[in-house]
């Protein structure tokens, strides 16, 4: 597919093609750069961490390093979260190994680059080992997940594991800067700040509201424009779904959710994860009271897992924010 | 014992113009047999118990000369069973076909949505492989034609929807009955016994003939004893039965005597709960139990139904919490999530579409797409109708106007 690298969105755009351009990440970096001088004794690579920490994209500069502009070739991109079943996956690694050719160069393997690994159940993963070990003489995996502890064991145990912590801030402001630049916008420093403070070491969030914030005005990112840009882009719906409930409108907060979940497809999960993310931006509550929230948001977290129907553990969770909401206005 | 026939029998339809009401399923159910089924090879007659549907079929054989041969719920529909009765039935024209009465045969299914799970497994793609081969008319019989598992046979049937038999037809016809069997009855009895039926023709003769035979003159006083028939109690009454309970204990003993599908309940009850309990501490207790019960509903999976009871009991709880407070309250049907599932539908399939061009250019899922992607773009689309993303993402012009016109998440 030939697309114009200009009408990219910026994270693409300058995400880095090789491992020299990556900012941060020292230690990650020289560790890969061997393995690249000689790839024959790269083994299986594990990299875990918080999203937008660059994981994919090392994965995608090995893939370039090692194959050169035709990497597709050699490489293939599966996203757990996305391929339904490890039947899918297994699938497509088989095909995959059977119509590549085996290397290229002095590389005697083609790459598979598995992305979200953490999402796939117990039995996948075991389904996922036994492919490792099959397709082992010609393939290396690179897993990629954000937490390392939901792969089992034996996955673990035959890969080379990376941790990619949160981006250093200065990092960060040097990379946006430098974006800025090149795509001839003014990045104030007060609004780099803001960018960096409210990403949390989420590069990709960053850029992304770095590229958001600049359309709004041609040629200069400000503070205001970046905060208006924060505002705008965070879970609305969430927020007001939070409030209906707090204040003991249930049957609205329960419409909200249906309307989340409806329109925009969201899983159980990933409404909680916004809810408890929104929880703690929210200012009129106290530390304690954003405790005893969080505690509640976990224990319905997890009976989301255990249960049959996420629709009945959250309107059970609106319903407790419903009874926490009325305790608070009782105490003033 | 003063009758020595049941009058349901006695006074059963021996030709199609007998039976009571339904005059339209009648009709179009006669097209269909007379048409030579051009249209479907099947036909599915629904509608509650007692309506007429096997009565038709049977004075349908009669009068148009066909053997009928019947299978009902009593008889397991493994693929196997279906197999051995119902096929030789449809395949082969029988032998009296070429006497001048009959026509052949014709396969009456009965009951067909008591085809349960595990045990009549295949039952239904049998039948369905029948009906694609049969000769002889298929004609199938169902209380309830919204299950799940009957599905694949609606699109080899045509539908014959059944009613209820509105009360003054059915008074009519107690009338005569009554004439027939000398019984003296008040109006107003016979009205009560048909209320009480809800225009069930089967059971409003079998209370008249019991009451009859109790009493010589029958009065409205008589037929106060009639109690509600045992039938299966339907997800409505079930919930307004459970939210207006005393105890828990009578909560529970509702859930085990209903018959209704326990996913169907659980969300109607989910659905319900803010109407019943209006204050937030009581909703957020009942709450709970519904949580745990839908967590021992997860824990049953498809095997562990010994567990059925925990899911019970946790539910029966719910319905408990504070009977003191129970006001009347109007039921939602049907289940909001399967409205705003249905409205929503055409929105979601648009935001994955656009989310699977993200994912393959951005190198990411379509979750992180949705959440990380998406509020962004939209923005950039927003100030920028001819951003240059849209080209590059190649966006139709319908899914570039979807994302600046939605609503944000």
């Amino acid at each position: 597919m030939a697309v114009n690298e200009e009408a990219l969105m910026w994270v693409e755009k300058y995400r880095p093609k090789n491992l020299n351009e990556v900012v941060d990440l020292r230690d990650v970096v020289t560790s890969l750069k061997a393995f690249m001088k000689n790839p024959k004794i790269m083994p299986h690579l594990m990299f875990a961490g918080i999203p937008g920490t660059g994981k994919t994209t090392l994965a995608l500069c090995i893939a370039h390093e090692l194959f050169g502009p035709n990497w597709k070739n050699f490489t293939l991109e599966l996203n757990a979260s996305d391929e339904r079943g490890i039947d899918t996956v297994r699938e497509r690694v088989k095909d995959f190994s059977r119509y590549s050719r085996s290397g290229f160069g002095n590389v005697p393997f083609a790459l598979i680059i598995l992305d979200e690994c953490d999402q796939m159940t117990g039995p996948a993963q075991t389904a996922l080992r036994r492919i490792m070990e099959t397709s082992s003489r010609t393939s290396r995996f690179i897993l990629i997940c954000n937490q390392s502890s939901k792969i089992i064991e034996p996955i673990q145990s035959r890969c080379a594991i990376f941790r990619f912590s949160r981006l250093d801030k200065q990092a960060m402001k040097e990379q946006l800067q430098c974006i800025a630049k090149k795509e001839n916008v003014k990045l104030l420093p007060e609004a780099a700040e803001r960018i960096v403070e409210f990403s949390e070491g989420d590069l990709r969030h960053a850029i992304n509201a770095l590229q958001t914030a600049s359309a709004y005005k041609q040629g200069e990112v400000d503070e205001k424009t970046v905060s208006l840009v924060i505002g705008e882009a965070s879970p609305m719906q969430v927020q007001k779904m939070i409030r209906k409930a707090l204040f003991g409108d249930f049957i609205e907060a329960r419409k909200t959710m249906y309307e989340i979940m409806g329109s925009y497809g969201f899983s159980g999960t990933e409404i909680i994860r916004q809810l408890l993310r929104e929880i703690f931006k929210m200012s009129d509550l106290t530390p304690e009271q954003k405790a005893e929230l969080s505690n509640m948001i976990g224990e319905y977290d997890f009976r989301l897992t255990q249960g049959a129907n996420s629709d009945i553990q959250l309107s059970a969770l609106l319903a407790q924010f419903g009874k926490f909401g009325k305790a608070v206005g009782e105490t003033y | 014992m003063k009758n020595d026939l049941l009058w349901v029998e006695k006074y059963r339809p021996k030709k199609i113009e007998d039976i009571v009401g339904n005059e339209e399923a009648k009709d179009t159910f006669v097209e269909w047999l007379k048409g030579k089924r051009k249209t479907k090879k099947a036909v599915l007659l629904y509608g509650p118990p007692g309506v007429g549907k096997t009565a038709l079929a049977n004075a349908a054989a009669k009068e148009f000369g066909y053997t009928i041969i019947e299978m009902n719920a009593s008889d397991t529909r493994s693929e196997k069973a279906v197999n051995e009765i119902a096929k030789p039935a449809t395949s082969y024209l029988a032998l009296d076909t070429f006497t001048a009465e009959s026509k052949g045969n014709l396969l009456f299914l009965d009951e067909v949505d008591g085809i349960a799970g595990n045990e009549d497994r295949g039952g239904v793609s049998a039948i369905i492989e029948i009906v694609e081969k049969a000769r002889a008319p298929v004609i199938m019989a169902a209380n309830d034609p919204n299950i799940d598992k009957l599905r694949p046979l609606k699109k080899v049937c045509l539908l014959i929807r059944f009613h209820q038999i509105r009360i003054p037809l059915l008074i009519v016809l107690l009338q005569k009955i009554c004439l027939q069997e000398h019984v003296k009855a008040d109006f107003e009895a016979l009205e009560h016994i048909a209320q009480n039926s809800r225009g069930d023709v089967r059971s409003a003769i079998n209370d008249l003939q019991s009451l009859s035979e109790e009493n010589h003159g029958l009065t409205l006083q008589d037929t106060m004893t009639l109690t509600s028939r045992n039938k299966d109690i339907s997800m409505d009454e079930t919930l307004r039965g459970f939210f207006s309970v005393k105890s828990v204990e009578e909560a529970s003993s509702l859930l085990f005597r209903s018959s209704v599908d326990y996913d169907e309940f659980i969300m109607s009850v989910s659905d319900n709960l803010p109407r019943r309990y209006t204050n937030p501490d009581e909703l957020a207790v009942a709450y709970d139990f519904v949580s745990k019960a839908d967590l021992f509903r997860g824990r049953i999976g498809t095997e562990h139904w010994h567990l059925l009871k925990y899911f019970f009991n946790a539910l029966s709880e719910a319905a408990a919490v504070a009977p003191e407070s129970y006001k009347p309250f109007e039921l939602i049907s049907p289940p909001i999530r399967i409205i705003t599932l249905f409205w929503t539908k055409g929105k979601r399939t648009m935001l994955d579409n656009i989310c699977g061009k993200i994912g393959s250019q951005y190198h990411v899922s379509h979750s992180i797409a949705k959440h990380e992607f998406i509020p962004f773009l939209k923005i950039i689309l927003e100030k920028q109708k001819t951003s240059p993303l849209i080209s590059s993402l190649e966006l139709t012009p319908e899914e570039a106007d979807f994302l600046i016109k939605m609503n944000r998440y």
